[in-house]
This record gives structure tokens, C-alpha cells and sequence, in this order.
């Protein structure tokens, strides 16, 4: 546990520059600045590696780094998405807090391999702690002549600056942040061009997460398949988990991937007050909610949780117990949803608010006979039909939330009370 | 691009790789639902009710967005297709009102179309709906945002077309608004282009609000008359009345935009100070006529005063630029047959011995291909703003674009360099450009090149003008009194030869070119205008002059035409005092609209129009009137049934006067202010300056005399002063050496500018 990005959190001042260069922090990046680490070797190291995305897609970080224009002419940039506004999800908030370096080192070699000079963390508009910890590492780099211009005069320029986001969780949909960052307002761009041709300022762009550009100095350091034995099959290394819910101990755990749901439950110091365990979202609240029995004898990897029938997004493990209605949580949700659709789509424009009246309605103990099938009905047409996955994210939950929990919703229609809460 | 197969609705049709399917869908005439989408515009794939079935893919995708590949296969028509568009128009109608009965988009709402054909009858939403407090966006544009369905449109106009972003989305969600971000109303020169393009009620025209339906209208195709474009557009009247004028298609023009001033300056047909009865003046008391006392009186008094006593070289025929190519050539016919060459439609130049002659050789659509361009005395955005939407489009595509004017303007697009040069200086300047180039072309200097100091800004010039594929060089209307007038267009016309670039003669106004061809200016012994203001004249006929707005030499045009035993025959649209001072004879023409004729544009693209509404009351077109009086006049040749008898019979030729050679004088500069008095861009003929909306917004009120503090402390006029009766403003954006006027009033003293 926590061998990778949490590698010196119980260290004091976990954060700072001497903690992280002890650890064997920047020695890839002093490698680099002196010629002797490739970019092919980095992007070999990263392909054996098994790294994907953090951020909740999950693709190949070493491929993505190979598919991008590297060698074309111009300014090309990087960019890591801090801005995580994800319910359930806390991990990236913890990597700027505790170790802010090996974000830094890790774009640096993002910086170096896609030829870019320069890089933008766009972080959170809400963290302002992590943001001033990136700050004070950021000065402490510059300082430390481990960026700028003609770094150690290897030639190699890199300048990093961190981009405070203004509170909108569109943002963190890539293109939407890029249009941030360009002072625009903060909407998803149509797709194709991708960033990694048509990105920041019409720049070739690569976007990666903060737990996947932190992960990167570590494997580097330590070897590709290293990082890949510590996880299992098609699910390399480890990966933060964020708990939370009714759990006694929440927390961000950095944890092998493949380990069992019970394990993380058990680190998790178990159910609080020995209740009994309802429900379990596993990536993030537009991941699709699972049941207790099926969670049970889930591995928490790609493929354990996408054969559970849900998705390991960002890892954002949110625990519900026996108490918990699921209709109101629903209904929580798809507030959230609604509340932050850019609205440049009609159908989730529209459908978002669709679904949350929908539900409001039902929770006021005004529901309709033949709401769920509005319910599903509207979800689908919002599925799939907008630009960007925010639509996808908003509907997802409904499905899954019927499919499993449909008695709660129906009994909340005719009785127009809770089942759970009376 | 390569040309592939794709099969729509199971029919193959041919495509070029890459295109964008609704493109294809388009061609093929495959109707695909849009309202986000316009061919004019980026594609934001937004509204997404262009959702069709291609195979292989398991959600519908957007037609405006999907690349054709080969083999591909889509149903537009198809149950998965027209579900998701169902789905679309769902969500779309949830919020819309359902207030079409009281939308003035009602019958000509792509919603409403759609609603038709995909909507359903009854909604599974049945929440309250969402109301949109509106914005005041200017005189122009009736807003009602309740009805916004989020296409964009209109951002994107701003962004992409304008060339200023005046509206914007603010807010996220459901809570998006689509309003201007500033206070100040929409300002651009073509914002009525968003009314157009707003697929539903949420932009409609204000001047037109609740006046009537789109289908009650008779809409006739039409060609605007306010620039050297002749930009297409349909006039749309009801019992006989024009209601409403909106654009018309057609990429060698004005692709499918048209100016404010195009759409808006109908108006004036209704207005107050229409002249709607011929009237004569017997013995100083003015008495409204009958057509045939009139005609009578204006013939008798021709004989009397003129072809009685066989004195036809003291007629004068003056036309302003506001007429038909067919009117021209009947006020010139009429002129040639009773044996008078005094004829003239350059009324607003100072000295016609220095005169602007420059050919155009550039198409409208080659403009926005271009990769430099010169632009000299010109504030070509408000001055031509169809013209100015081209290079607009060159300079998104890199064209750079270098500024010689006499004061800085408000350019839509960033500039190369924008040199504020005194008037007197301007031809030095080109000089140094013209020797630049023929120095590094290893060519003997003529004489008139050799003393002259090639500076940075003329150096910077002929290096663009070395290094560019395609060059335009252009020259507007402030050169047209310069003291170099004549000079400066010789420098041009020897450096786009010696460049190999083409030119743009912009400094001539309305249907002026028109004029020149059919020979409204003095042939033979003829006198120009200047001359006739001079010479003891016996008799004037004036069309659609109006002489405060039309004529440098103002207070000799008045004193030439007020002259007692001074027979003239004014034909005019509108009422106005000075003319009735010194006419005999006025005689009310039809206006924009109420006539057929023939524009010609920059390109010689000669585009003819049938008469929209009938002329009001008495009113008749001023070629009937012509023609009846070449018939009263017993004159051979005039036996037309309407105005394209008129058209067949005028054979082209460019008539050109006078041509200069470059003067000696390039030696020293000519001492002393000039003044340039440059009417309005809403201001420049009597239609617009009778249309009273346009004379409501920001660019209607420009009236001002903008000097810098040098030129003012020379003048003696300080801040609140007026120069020439217009407001002076003292700022360092205007050259030295220099008033620049742009008014929408006439000078208060009848003197010279």
C-alpha cells in the first residue's frame, strides 16, 4: 500500500522538495536533462507499465503519449487536469496536497517527450490549499533550476503554470477545461479535432490526470514492470481509491490494483456502526450503482468492477448503507447533474432538468404512475447524444439506479414515502 | 479531396472525403433537420436534431459533424433517425413557448416547420416552462428570449461574421442565456444578418414587429442600392407597401448577408416627406399639378427659356448617383437630342482637373483570397461593409492588411500596420512605395521618383506589395478631394502594375458606375458640373438632387440653380426646402423598390430588378417620367413599353475624360488644413436619411469634425465648438493637417467645404 504517489505520506513535510528528492524524486527528470533517457524508452516504460488513465476513461498513457504529433513543428503543450469535481472523488486533491513534486516531475516528462515547453495544471477552483502547495512546490522547482528555460543547460525548456479554476465541473471535461485556460467560457468543444492535433490555443495538447502524470516519475524510476506486477492483468500498478460514505474511516487509499472490494471495505475500518452495506457506487457518482452481494466478490480492477456492471471511473468508492433511500440519493445526483450542464446541448440542456424534476417530484411525494419509464425514457435520449460525457454521466445513474433499486422508487410513487425512511 | 461513394437512403451518391455529411445531404437536396448548423458559420454540433442512422455506429450522429468516409451507409428517414430526432425536438419544445399565434417568426420558423413534422402532439413534460427576461439590444433586433432555443447563431455570427462579439452565453444549464454582454446595444454594421439567421422567434426585426406574416407578404428579389455590392435581397410588401426587406443568396455577391443599411432603409418609402403630387411654380406661389399641367409647364418652359432661342449649351443635366442604369441613359439621350453635352453625376468634386481614375479588377469573392491588401482613405468597414466582410474573411485565412488614412478607425480585423497620414502627404508616401518597388526591380527612375524619401512606412509597404501572391490595393472615398486626388490614383494604378496586384476603386459611390458607362459625364464641348455652376446657365434638369448633400461647390450650386431667369426641372422622392427655392418645376419619382432598373456593381455585374410595390398616389419611376418628356419634347427614339427595351438598347462603354499624368509637383507638399467631409455611411443618399430607425442607432448619429489639437489651435476651435455647424472633436487619432467630418446633417453655411 501507498507505494506510488502516497509513497512518503507519513513523512514529515511530505510535500516538500527534500522529502521527494530523498524518496529518489527528479532523478528520472536529471536523467532526462542529461540525455540519458529517451522519450521512446519513457513511453516503452509507460506502455509495459499498464498505466491508464486515472482520470476515468482508463486508456493507455503510454499509447496516448505515442499517438501524439511529438515531432511536428510549433509550440505543442501539456496540460494536467486537476480540476476533479467528480462526487466521491478526492484522490487528486491529496497528490497536490501531500506530493506536489511528482506532478511537477511528471509533466516535465510528459514536457519532454510531446516536445512542449509548456504545461498547465489547471487545478479546482475550490482548492485552495492545493493549489497554494503546488504553488510553493512549483517555486521551489523553478528554484531548485529544475524548470525554465535551457534547464542545466541540457536545452530543454519547460515552464509550468497552474491555472485556478472557477468552480464549474464542466471543466473538467478536457476541451471544456482548454477553453478555460483560453479565459473562454468553459464548454466543450466538438470532437474531432482532439486535443492531441487541435488542443490548447489550437496547439497539439496533451491532457492527462494528476494521479496519472504523478504515477509517471515513479514507474520511470522504478521500471515499467515493475509498476505492472504490482497490479494484475490489463490493470497496471496501483491506484488510489478515494471511500466514502458509511464507512468508519474515509480516506484515499493507494492500493494494488485487483484487491478486493472486502479488503478496501476492511481499510476502510468497515461499515460504521456495524450496519449493513446497501449499495456501492465504485468509480464516481455517473458510474452505475451496484448492489451489496454483487460488490462483495468484486476485485477492484478495470475488469473486476466492469464485470460487476459498473465502471472504476476515477476510483471513487462511495458506500451506502441499509439507511440510505436510494430514490432521494437519486435525486441528489441528478440535481447535481443539472445544476452543472454547460448547456450548450439540448439534450442535456434539457433532459438534466427533465430528470431531476422528475425525481423532485417523486421525492415530494408527488410521483406519477409511469415516471420511471419517463425517467428511462429520458435517460435514454440523453445517452450518447451530446458532445461531451457530462449527458452520459447524468443518465448513466438513472439506469442503473432503476434497474437495481426499482422497487424503491415505485413504492416512493404509490406511497409517496421513502421505503427505507417510512 | 478524393471522391468517394456513400449511400444514403439506399441511394450511392458521389462525395468528397472528409466533407461533413449534412454538406452532402445538402447537395443531394436529402432534407436533414439543423438549427444549430448554417453553411456560414463553424459547425458546434450542439442542437443535435441533425442526428441521423449510419451504419455501424450505435447511437444516431450528427449529420453537421460526421465526416463522410467511403462505403458509408445513413437513413435519414429511417425509425432510429427520426426517433432521435423526436427526442431532440422533445427536449427543444420543453422550454420553448408555445406562443406562435403572437411570434412574428410564426410561418417562417424552421421550430415550427419541424414541430410539424416531428413534434408531438401532447408532451410527457409538463413542468413549468422557462421565462427569459429580455435584453434592449438596439433599435434594430426585437428580442424575445424566452423563445431561444441555444443554436448559437447569432454568437457565432458576432464572432466569425461581425467580427465583434455582441452576444454571448451567459450562465450554465438550463440557465444558459444568450444575451449581449454589454449594455450598449448591438453596434455592428450587419447585425440584422442575426434576424435572418435565428431559426425561431427569438431575434425578429423590430422596425417590423407585429406587422404581419411571412405569407401574407408578395416577396419580390430585389438588389440593394446603398454601396458599389448590389447585394441580393427580397422585398417583401403587403398591399402595396414595403414591410420588409431580407437577404438573399448568392456567393459572388454578398453571399448571404446583407448591411443594416440594405435592410433597413425601406423605411423611408413611408415617410412623411414623401413627394406625392408634381407641383409648378407660377409666379413664386408653388401650386400642386396634374402630370399633364406639369409636364406642360416643364416643357414650355424648356422651349422658352432655352431651345426657343436655340440655346441647348445652356441647359445643365445633373444626376445624382442614386439613379438607374436606365434612368441615366434617358436623362443622357434626352440631353444628346436636344443638342446639350452638358451633362454630370461627379457632383461632389472640388476640382475635376484632379480626379480619381482607377479601374476595379477584382471579384467581389477573389477579395477574401487575397494575401495583402493596401487600403488608402477609407473607412471601409462603415463606408462598404460587404466589401470590408471579405477582406474580413482574407485576414482569418493570413492575409495581412496595411492602413493609409487620414484617422484611426474602428477596423473588425487586426491590421498589418495602420499609418495615420496627414492628406498632403499620402501621395509622397505612395511615391516612396512605387520607387521602393522599382528599385528592387533593377528599373530607371522616371524623374518625378528620383527626389523622393522612401521612409520606413513606404519601405514596409513595397516589401508587402514584393512578397505577397495575390495583392489588392484599394482606394476610398476620402482621396476623392485630395489636393493629390489625381496623382494618387496614377501611383496606385503604377504600383499594383509594377507589383502585379489588382486595385479597387471604392472612391465612387452608389450606381455611379452605371453612369460613367452609359456617358453622364461631359462629352465634346460639354461643360462638367463645376463649369455649369460657373456659366451663366439658362436651364437645369436635376434628378434626385438634393443639392446640401450632393455637391462640393454647395453655395455655387444654390446661388447657379436660385438664378431668376433659371428654368429648372427637379425630379426628387423627397420634399425638400432647398429645392423648392430654386425649382420650377418638381416632379416626384419613385423610389427603392417602386422601380425596375438595373444596379451595377463594382464587378460591372449588371443586376436588373422589377419594381417591388407600386410608386404611391401620383408618384411615377423617374424613366416613365423621362421618356414622356423626350415623347412632349417631340423627340425620335423613345418609344418603350418598360425599362428592359430601355437596357437592350445601351451598348457599354467606359467614358473616360480626362487622364493625368503624374505632376512635377511631387517636389513639396501643398501647405495647409484640408477638410474632408464625408457624409454618413447612414447619411450618403436621401433614402437613408429618410429611414428613421437607422438614424436612431449609434452609426445614424455620427456627426462630428474630428481634428487633432495642432489642426484645432490653427482653426481656432477649441472642445463644443462647431466646425462647418457639426461638433468638433479634438483627438490625436486624426492625422495632421487635417478635418475629418463624418455628418449626418449638411454644412449650416451655404459655403465651401
Amino acid at each position: 500500500m501507498n507505494e506510488v504517489c502516497f509513497k512518503n505520506l507519513t513523512k514529515d513535510q511530505c510535500w516538500s522538495l527534500k522529502t521527494y528528492e530523498d524518496s529518489g524524486g527528479y532523478s528520472v527528470w536529471r536523467k532526462i536533462l542529461k540525455g540519458k533517457f529517451t522519450s521512446e524508452q519513457v513511453i516503452d516504460e509507460l506502455k509495459l507499465s499498464g498505466l491508464r488513465g486515472r482520470g476515468g476513461a482508463g486508456f493507455p498513457t503510454g499509447l496516448k503519449w505515442s499517438f501524439m504529433p511529438r515531432h511536428s513543428d510549433g509550440q505543442k503543450y501539456v496540460v494536467c487536469n486537476s480540476d476533479e469535481g467528480e462526487p466521491g472523488t478526492c484522490k487528486d486533491r491529496d497528490i497536490l496536497r501531500f506530493n506536489p513534486h511528482a506532478v511537477i516531475e511528471g509533466m516535465a516528462i510528459g514536457g519532454f517527450v510531446m516536445n512542449a515547453s509548456v504545461g498547465y495544471n489547471y487545478i479546482r477552483g475550490e482548492f485552495m490549499e492545493p493549489f497554494k502547495r503546488f504553488e510553493g512546490a512549483l517555486e521551489e522547482a523553478y528554484k531548485a533550476g529544475l524548470l525554465g528555460q535551457n534547464i542545466n543547460n541540457s536545452s530543454i525548456n519547460f515552464d509550468l503554470y497552474t491555472h485556478l479554476g472557477a468552480g464549474a465541473y464542466i471543466c473538467g471535461e478536457e476541451t471544456a477545461l482548454l477553453e478555460s485556460i483560453e479565459g473562454k467560457k468553459g464548454q466543450p468543444r466538438f470532437k474531432p479535432p482532439f486535443p492531441a492535433n487541435v488542443g490548447l490555443f489550437g496547439k497539439p495538447t496533451t491532457i492527462n490526470n494528476t494521479e496519472s502524470f504523478a504515477s509517471v516519475p515513479e514507474i520511470l524510476r522504478c521500471g515499467g514492470q515493475w509498476f505492472a506486477d504490482i497490479g494484475v492483468e490489463n490493470s497496471g500498478g496501483c491506484k488510489l481509491f478515494s471511500v466514502s460514505g458509511h464507512v468508519t474511516n474515509p480516506a484515499n487509499f493507494e492500493v494494488p490494483m485487483g484487491i478486493s472490494f472486502k479488503d478496501l471495505l476492511e481499510m476502510a475500518g468497515g461499515m460504521r456502526d456495524g450496519a449493513k452495506l446497501k449499495a456501492v457506487i465504485p468509480g464516481g457518482s455517473s458510474t452505475p450503482v451496484l448492489t451489496a452481494e454483487i460488490v462483495m466478490n468484486m476485485t477492484m480492477d478495470y475488469d473486476g468492477i466492469e464485470k460487476a456492471g459498473s465502471m472504476l471511473g476515477a476510483g471513487s468508492v462511495i458506500i451506502m448503507n441499509e439507511s440510505t433511500c436510494m430514490v432521494e440519493v437519486l435525486t441528489r445526483l441528478a440535481h447535481f447533474y443539472y445544476d452543472e450542464s454547460c448547456g450548450q446541448c439540448t439534450p442535456c440542456r434539457e433532459g438534466t432538468g427533465w430528470l431531476y424534476r422528475v425525481l423532485k417530484r417523486i421525492t415530494d411525494g408527488n410521483g406519477r404512475k409511469g415516471d420511471i419509464d419517463l425517467l428511462l425514457s429520458v435517460q435514454n435520449k440523453i445517452m450518447g447524444n451530446t458532445i461531451c460525457a457530462l449527458g452520459d454521466a447524468a443518465a448513466m445513474p438513472v439506469e442503473s439506479f432503476l434497474r437495481n433499486f426499482r422497487e424503491e422508487f415505485e413504492y416512493y410513487i404509490k406511497h409517496r414515502k421513502s421505503m427505507v425512511k417510512g | 479531396m478524393t471522391d468517394i461513394e456513400i449511400d444514403i437512403n439506399g441511394n450511392i451518391v458521389t462525395a468528397k472525403a472528409g466533407e461533413m455529411l449534412i454538406v452532402v445531404t445538402d447537395r443531394e437536396n436529402i432534407s436533414v433537420p439543423r438549427f444549430c448548423y448554417h453553411k456560414k458559420l463553424s459547425v458546434v454540433s450542439s442542437c443535435r436534431i441533425c442526428l441521423v442512422d449510419v451504419e455501424g455506429a450505435i447511437k444516431p450522429q450528427p449529420a453537421c459533424s460526421t465526416p463522410v468516409v467511403q462505403g458509408m451507409k445513413v437513413q435519414t428517414q429511417n425509425v432510429k433517425t427520426k426517433n432521435s430526432q423526436k427526442s431532440v425536438m422533445e427536449f427543444l419544445l420543453i422550454n420553448h413557448p408555445l406562443d406562435c399565434p403572437i411570434c412574428d417568426q410564426g410561418g417562417e420558423c424552421e421550430l415550427q416547420d419541424l414541430a410539424v413534422e416531428y413534434g408531438s402532439d401532447v408532451s410527457s413534460f409538463s413542468e413549468g416552462k422557462r421565462i427569459v427576461t429580455d435584453s434592449d439590444i438596439g433599435v434594430l433586433i426585437q428580442t424575445d428570449m424566452t423563445r431561444c432555443i441555444h443554436c448559437t447563431r447569432c454568437v457565432r455570427f458576432g464572432v466569425e461574421i461581425a467580427g465583434i462579439m455582441e452576444m454571448g452565453g451567459t450562465g450554465r444549464g438550463e440557465n444558459l442565456k444568450i444575451e449581449p454582454f454589454l449594455e450598449q446595444g448591438i453596434q455592428s454594421e450587419l447585425s440584422g444578418n442575426m434576424i435572418d439567421i435565428c431559426p425561431v422567434g427569438a431575434l425578429t426585426s423590430k422596425p417590423f414587429k407585429y406587422e404581419l406574416r411571412s405569407w401574407q407578404m408578395n416577396s419580390i428579389s430585389s438588389i440593394a442600392r446603398h454601396d458599389l455590392v448590389g447585394s441580393n435581397l427580397f422585398v417583401q410588401s403587403y398591399k402595396g407597401k414595403v414591410k420588409r426587406v431580407v437577404s438573399a443568396d448568392n456567393d459572388l455577391v454578398n453571399e448571404i448577408w446583407i448591411s443594416d443599411r440594405d435592410r433597413f432603409s425601406y423605411e423611408s418609402l413611408t415617410h412623411e416627406n414623401r413627394l406625392l403630387k408634381p407641383q409648378i411654380k407660377v409666379q413664386g406661389r408653388w401650386n400642386q399639378v396634374s402630370w399633364e399641367v406639369a409636364l406642360d409647364y416643364a416643357i414650355k418652359g424648356l422651349n422658352s427659356h432655352i431651345l426657343k432661342h436655340q440655346k441647348a449649351d445652356q441647359l445643365g443635366g445633373l444626376v445624382s448617383n442614386t439613379a438607374t442604369m436606365e434612368e441615366f441613359y434617358l436623362f443622357k439621350k434626352i440631353l444628346t437630342e436636344i443638342g446639350c453635352d452638358n451633362i454630370d453625376y461627379r457632383l461632389n468634386v472640388k476640382n475635376l482637373d484632379n480626379t480619381i481614375l482607377l479601374d476595379s479588377n477584382i471579384k467581389l469573392d477573389a477579395l477574401e483570397k487575397i494575401d495583402y491588401a493596401l487600403i488608402i482613405g477609407t473607412n471601409i468597414r462603415l463606408e462598404q461593409p460587404m466589401i470590408n466582410h471579405r477582406l474580413r474573411k482574407a485576414t482569418k485565412k493570413g492575409a495581412d492588411i496595411d492602413v493609409l488614412n487620414v484617422m484611426v478607425f474602428d477596423f473588425n480585423y487586426s491590421l498589418h500596420t495602420e499609418n495615420i497620414i496627414a492628406p498632403n502627404k499620402i501621395a509622397f508616401i505612395l511615391a516612396g512605395v512605387l520607387k521602393s518597388i522599382m528599385i528592387n526591380d533593377g528599373q530607371e527612375l522616371p524623374d518625378y521618383l528620383i527626389a523622393i524619401d522612401v521612409d520606413e512606412i513606404a519601405k514596409n509597404i513595397a516589401y508587402k506589395m514584393l512578397n505577397s501572391d495575390s495583392s489588392v490595393i484599394i482606394l476610398g472615398e476620402h482621396i476623392i478631394n485630395n489636393v493629390d486626388a489625381s496623382t494618387i490614383a496614377n501611383l496606385v494604378a503604377k504600383i499594383a502594375k509594377s507589383a502585379n496586384s489588382r486595385t479597387l476603386n471604392l472612391s465612387i459611390t452608389g450606381n455611379t458606375i452605371a453612369a460613367n458607362l452609359v456617358g453622364c459625364v461631359p462629352q465634346n464641348s460639354g461643360m462638367n458640373v463645376n463649369t455649369m455652376l460657373a456659366s451663366d446657365m439658362r436651364g437645369f434638369i436635376l434628378l434626385d438632387i438634393y443639392p446640401q448633400y450632393n455637391f462640393h461647390h454647395l453655395g455655387a450650386a444654390i446661388k447657379a440653380f436660385e438664378k431668376d431667369d433659371t428654368f429648372v426641372i427637379s425630379l426628387n422622392s423627397f420634399k425638400d426646402d432647398i429645392v423648392v427655392g430654386y425649382s420650377d418645376v418638381i416632379l416626384p419619382i419613385a423610389s427603392i423598390y417602386e422601380t425596375s432598373g438595373t444596379h451595377l456593381n463594382i464587378n460591372n455585374d449588371m443586376q436588373s430588378y422589377t419594381a417591388a410595390v407600386k410608386a404611391p398616389n401620383e408618384v411615377k419611376p423617374a424613366w416613365k417620367v423621362l421618356k414622356v418628356m423626350a415623347d412632349l419634347l417631340e423627340l425620335p427614339g423613345f418609344n418603350y413599353e418598360d425599362s428592359t427595351q430601355v437596357l437592350a438598347e445601351i451598348s457599354y462603354q467606359s467614358h473616360v475624360i480626362h487622364n493625368h499624368d503624374i505632376k512635377d509637383n511631387l517636389t513639396s507638399y501643398h501647405n495647409g488644413i484640408s477638410v474632408i467631409w464625408q457624409n454618413s455611411p447612414y447619411s450618403i443618399d436621401a433614402v437613408l436619411r429618410h429611414s428613421e430607425t437607422l438614424q436612431e442607432t449609434k452609426i445614424g448619429q455620427m456627426n462630428n469634425a474630428y481634428m487633432n489639437q495642432t489642426s484645432a489651435k490653427t482653426l481656432k476651435v477649441s472642445v463644443g465648438d462647431k466646425y462647418l455647424g457639426v461638433l468638433v472633436i479634438i483627438t490625436d487619432t486624426v492625422a495632421d493637417d487635417c478635418v475629418f467630418i463624418n455628418a449626418n446633417q449638411t454644412t449650416n453655411i451655404y459655403g465651401q467645404v
